[in-house]
Parts: C-alpha cells; sequence; structure tokens
C-alpha cells in the first residue's frame, strides 16, 4: 500500500507536472506563514519558544529518520551534524552582518518574516517581506546545510563501509571530534572592536568562533516562519524519497542488505546520499537553532543532544516520518508541560519512554505512516465513501 | 556460444577446498540442474558467480563479458539474477514494493527528479508499478500486492523471490532450490511455471534442486558436484546411473571398500 498516498495526491491535481511537483513546497508555504503570522502573535514568548524547538527538533529527528530508519544505519553523530550547521551559518551571519550593516553594534536586520513573535508593525517604519539581512541568513544557512553534507560525506564515505555498533562509535567519535574543534577556535571578535573585525580578514574571522567561551550575540533571524518552512520542507523531502525508487533502495539496505545487493543496489552509494541528505538537513535545523538562541556552545551539542533525536525516532518507529514528526513534538513540548513538577518531570519522563517501549517496542507506529496503519486505513476508507456519497 | 561461461572456477577457505576446478557451459535458453549431497558446495557456486564470494582461481564469463572482481550489484546489472536457498525477501515491505526494489537497478531517474516528482521520473514509477504487477500475475501472486512479505506463505515466499529476480530483467537465472518446502502441488505447480519463465522471458536458468523428480524432469543436463568437485555431468539419464554419482548420494556399494 506504500506508494499509493503521495503519488496519488500527486497525480489528483489538475495543473499537471509544475504543480505536482512543487505543490508540497506551496504548502511548506502555507505552514510556514500560518504559524508565523497566526498562530505566533496570539501566544506568548515561551510558548513561540517551544514551538520553535520543536520545529527543529521535527527537521532533525526526520533526517535521521532517513539514516537510521531507512539504510538501518545506527548514527549517534547527528548533533556534530546540527553543531556544523550552526557554526557556519551563526559565524557567517555574525561577521557577515559586521561588513554590511555600519551600524554601532551587530543586530537584526530581517524583514517581516524574520521578525520576532513580539513584533507589532510600526506605520512609521514598515519592515520589507525580506531585507538584505534576509538575504545573508538565508545564504548562510544553506552554507551551514552545505558543509554539514560535506562533512557527512567525508565521514560517510570511509565508514559506511562499518556497520552495526562499529559504524554507530564512528559516528559518535565524530560528534566528539566536531565538538572538541569547535571548543578549540580562537576567541570571538566581539563588536565592541569595531577596528579589529574590520581589519581581520574573513578567512581569519572564520577561525575565531569562541571557542570554549561560545559564540554569542548571534543576530536572531529564526521565526516560527522559517523553522516550519525548513521542517516541512525537510518532511516532505522525507515522504518523496521512501516512495520512490531510490528511497526504496535505501530502504532495501535495512531489509535485507546481501538481497540488496543481489537485486543491484548500489549499498554503498544509497548509504552514503542517506548520511549526506541527512546531514544537509542536519546542518540547516543546527543552522537555524544557532540563529533563534542567538548563541552556539559547542559543549551544547555532544552526543547527550545526539541521542535526544535517537530517543525520538525510536519512540516514533524507526522509518516512519510521521512517527518522527509526532515524537518529536511531544518531546519537546513534554518536558516543558510537565516544568510545573519540577523535580519530579524528569523521573515521569523517563517513565513514559519505558511504558511505551514496553507496550509498543516497535515505536508508535513501527516503520510505517500513521495512514498505513490498519485502524486508520479503515477510517479513511470510510472517511471517503461518506464523503463520495454526499 | 554459450551466454554463461564458467571455467575451472576455485575458492578455498582455509585450508577448505569449497569448490574446485568447477567448470559450465550454459547455452542461451537452456534449463541446467546442479545437483549434489548437502555441502557439497552448490550454493558457494552461487554465491561466487553472483560475486558475493571473490573466487580464488577461475573465471566467469556473462555473454563475453568477465564477472571476476565486480561487485554483487553490477553482477545483478550485467544481467545475472538469483535467488536464495534461506529465503531473504525484503520482509517488512509489501509484496509489490519487493519486486519494485528489483526494479531499481534499471531506473533512470535520479534522486533529485524523486525529490522534485519530474514527469520523467513520475511516469518511471508509474510504468514500474505495470510492469511489477504484470510479473506478480505471472506468478500467481497478484492479489497479494499490498500484503507484507513475510505473512506470505512459504510458497509464495518462494515465487515473490523468483518475481523480484525477474523484475532485474536477467539473462540468466539462478533458482537455489525453489521447492524446497513446498508440498506436492505446490512443486507440480513451480515446475509449470518454471518452463514457462523460461519461455516467455526468453531466459537461461541454472538451477541447484534437492527434488530429484523436478530436477530429472525438467532439466536438460545435470551437474553433480561433491565435495567442491564435479564428479559426473550430463543428460538426467546418464547421471541417474552414474555410479559416482550413486555413491556420493547413497555411499559406496557393501564391499566397495574392501576392494578399494
Amino acid at each position: 500500500m506504500s506508494s499509493q498516498p503521495v503519488s496519488v495526491k500527486g497525480s489528483g491535481g489538475a495543473g499537471g507536472a509544475p504543480l505536482r511537483m512543487l505543490w508540497p513546497f506551496a504548502l511548506a508555504l502555507a505552514v510556514a506563514a500560518f504559524m508565523h503570522f497566526v498562530v505566533g502573535p496570539n501566544f506568548n514568548g515561551t510558548v513561540v519558544q517551544v514551538l520553535l524547538f520543536a520545529g527543529i527538533n521535527i527537521t532533525l529527528a526526520v533526517s535521521l529518520t532517513m539514516v537510521n530508519g531507512f539504510t538501518g544505519q545506527f548514527s549517534i553523530g547527528h548533533a556534530g551534524f546540527m553543531a556544523v550547521g550552526g557554526y557556519v551559518a551563526g559565524g557567517l551571519v555574525y561577521y557577515l552582518s559586521a561588513r554590511f550593516f555600519d551600524s554601532p553594534q551587530i543586530a537584526f536586520h530581517g524583514g517581516i518574516l524574520s521578525a520576532g513573535a513580539d513584533y507589532r508593525p510600526d506605520p512609521d517604519h514598515p519592515l520589507p517581506l525580506l531585507s538584505r539581512g534576509d538575504l545573508i541568513m538565508i545564504g548562510s544557512c544553506l552554507a551551514g546545510g552545505l558543509v554539514a553534507a560535506g562533512a557527512g560525506y567525508v565521514v560517510g564515505l570511509p565508514t559506511l563501509r562499518l556497520r552495526g555498533d562499529y559504524l554507530a562509535i564512528v559516528t559518535l567519535g565524530f560528534g566528539e571530534i566536531v565538538r572538541v574543534i569547535f571548543q578549540g577556535t580562537g576567541p570571538q571578535v566581539l563588536f565592541t572592536k569595531a577596528q579589529e573585525m574590520r581589519d581581520t580578514p574573513l578567512h581569519q574571522l572564520a577561525w575565531k568562533l569562541g571557542g570554549a567561551q561560545g559564540f554569542n550575540f548571534i543576530p536572531i533571524y529564526a521565526t516560527l516562519f522559517w523553522v516550519f518552512l525548513l521542517a516541512s520542507i525537510t518532511v516532505a523531502a522525507a515522504l518523496r524519497l521512501k516512495y520512490s525508487s531510490p528511497g526504496r533502495a535505501m530502504i532495501s539496505i535495512r531489509e535485507d542488505e546481501v538481497a540488496a545487493q543481489a537485486m543491484g543496489v548500489n549499498v554503498t552509494r544509497y548509504k552514503v546520499r542517506a548520511f549526506v541528505l541527512a546531514s544537509f538537513f542536519a546542518g540547516l535545523a543546527g543552522a537555524l537553532a544557532a540563529l533563534s538562541i542567538g548563541q552556539m556552545n559547542a559543549s551544547a551539542y555532544g552526543f547527550i543532544k545526539s541521542f535526544d533525536f535517537i530517543i525520538m525516532i525510536v519512540l516514533g518507529g524507526m522509518g516512519s516520518i510521521s512517527g518522527a514528526v509526532l515524537a518529536a513534538t511531544v518531546l519537546t513540548i513534554l518536558p516543558e508541560a510537565l516544568r510545573q513538577f519540577d523535580s519530579y518531570r524528569m523521573i515521569a519522563y523517563a517513565l513514559l519512554l519505558i511504558i511505551i517501549m514496553i507496550l509498543r517496542p516497535q515505536g508508535l507506529f513501527g516503520i510505517r505512516e500513521v495512514w498505513e496503519l490498519g485502524p486508520v486505513r479503515r477510517l479513511l476508507a470510510r472517511a471517503g465513501r461518506g464523503g463520495s456519497a454526499a | 556460444m554459450s551466454l554463461l561461461s564458467i571455467t575451472d572456477l576455485s575458492i578455498s577457505f582455509g585450508g577448505l577446498k569449497a569448490v574446485s576446478g568447477f567448470n559450465l557451459e550454459l547455452a542461451q535458453g537452456r534449463l541446467q540442474g546442479l545437483i549434489g549431497p548437502n555441502g557439497a558446495g552448490k550454493t558457494t557456486c552461487f554465491n561466487l558467480l553472483t560475486g558475493v564470494y571473490a573466487p580464488t582461481s577461475g573465471t566467469i564469463r556473462l555473454a563475453g563479458r568477465t564477472l571476476n572482481g565486480l561487485r554483487p550489484h553490477q553482477i545483478a546489472a550485467a544481467g545475472l539474477a538469483r535467488t536464495f536457498q534461506n529465503i531473504r525477501l525484503f520482509p517488512e515491505l509489501t509484496v509489490l514494493d519487493n519486486v519494485r526494489i528489483g526494479c531499481h537497478l534499471r531506473t533512470r531517474s535520479t534522486m533529485a527528479g524523486a525529490l522534485l516528482r519530474s514527469p520523467f521520473h513520475v511516469r518511471e514509477e508509474r510504468a514500474m508499478v505495470e510492469r511489477c504487477r504484470g510479473l506478480l500475475e505471472v506468478l500467481n501472486l497478484a492479489d497479494r500486492a499490498d500484503e507484507q512479505a513475510r505473512n506470505l506463505p512459504y510458497g509464495d515466499q518462494r515465487r515473490l523471490e523468483i518475481a523480484r529476480a525477474l523484475a532485474t530483467q536477467p539473462k540468466v537465472l539462478l533458482l537455489d532450490e525453489p521447492a524446497a518446502g513446498m508440498n506436492t502441488q505446490e512443486k507440480k505447480e513451480l515446475r509449470g511455471l518454471i518452463r514457462q519463465i523460461l519461455r516467455d522471458f526468453g531466459l537461461t536458468i541454472l538451477l541447484i534442486e534437492h527434488d530429484m523428480g523436478l530436477v530429472m524432469d525438467i532439466c536438460e543436463f545435470i551437474t553433480v558436484l561433491d565435495h567442491g568437485v564435479t564428479i559426473s555431468a550430463g543428460t538426467p539419464a546418464h547421471v541417474q546411473n552414474d555410479p559416482k554419482v550413486v555413491e556420493a548420494y547413497l555411499g559406496a556399494p557393501a564391499g566397495a571398500e574392501e576392494v578399494a
């Protein structure tokens, strides 16, 4: 039943090929705009912050699904790719803003889409939809994603010959190496030293990422718009991949690597491709994470952070994209919702995980999507019949 | 000129010569059998042919092209497909998806095409589904297309393996004990099925099988292995009456040991 959901929707449109190709992006824009213009202004800052993290975690969990869920490789270095994206994008936005905007301090120069939820339109100084600052931010995020993808390729190519525990150890090592490298970078050039910042060539600034002190004062551009645009596109890409020939090739590796090879699947190639694609999205998510909290600190991107994402996809069901989305959302909101119970909340959180693992060891949705589960399918079929009868 | 030509194929695992000096010529459109007692090296031969193991010596040529040193997926692309003795389906996937993965190596659309749902990609995916449904029809699995592979009965799983292998559009199909675990009725149907795909797909088949009734009935030529060595080769009638074959299966006749 697997190919039906996506391809039927795609061919159902009357607009033909362009519509079929682009409708997920249009939908992603709509979701992002809805979150930004409708949801954002109606909630307080704390809620918005939690929603931002939920969107970022959805992106990370879904991208990790491509590796751990599709190809069945056990990667536990996802936070490493996130850190790469975050530092590259954060560094670029910070230092490029200093070059391009001649202001006493490195501040926000975005348009409406990058303005925080507390922004109230000022009729005398209307913000443009997209400003130069936004373009710098978008370029920096893409650079962060691409560098992370490159890192994924460099790690992936030699190590994907390894399997199971051995691969896990190498990816774990990668995450730690990334952390140590960023902790070893030079001190950040602060905006109080405008002269030094102007005199230092960009390639030298690239190494001044704050080291163990962290990289601070990154202008805050990540809003519900950008975060949910990325999350929606990641989900769409993962779904399209899952229900296409390259994606099935990846999944066949998880199911039986020997049989996959015998059926002509270039196992190494598809493992590396999954790894690179997942790293790209993880890098983008890391970039938005940096631009949402305004600072990067490598110590926050150790293997414990990687395990957060592992827990999300295990809970949602390895290979289930909708499961990863649900688990990432719940596991981001839950600890915040339980905050009033304070010291008991970590116990409750852990207990919940244990109970779910006992009741559903394969995760909430297993390898399937929510609309492929038996009860949901029957419900959908009934709704479909009712709809056509009406 | 034979399609598949194997010359002096050998492999040793440490001191154990699992297969030594194996020769085989398989002409287009033929159906040959490979038999031998348990542990004779039949499946090892298949693993050598499909690149799972690298031979210690010898050459494998398919339609004039040397396959030695190619990786398994490249050998599949060259036109050699197989089924597995201990079924190796993609258990969690549907029957249709199993067959579609067999089609993957003949697809030409890219990852970008898949992510953007380019018109070419969409057409290719549609054609793929059509072809897979056709294959399932032939193998009598059409009404099971949406079931999970692991939920199929044993005989159906065996036939699904054949469907998946056919999806790779092979020149030569290697069947590793396709009748294992089947009942008499299923075996009878399998016999017809093998003849049918041999004819309809312009295939060439090499068959490992323990069911002598099946082998003797459908194979035109049989090679017998014992302890990695070819002990006999010829028509079913010839092989059946070869004392060496009888000895390999049943042991030496009473009194023979004293003579030797």
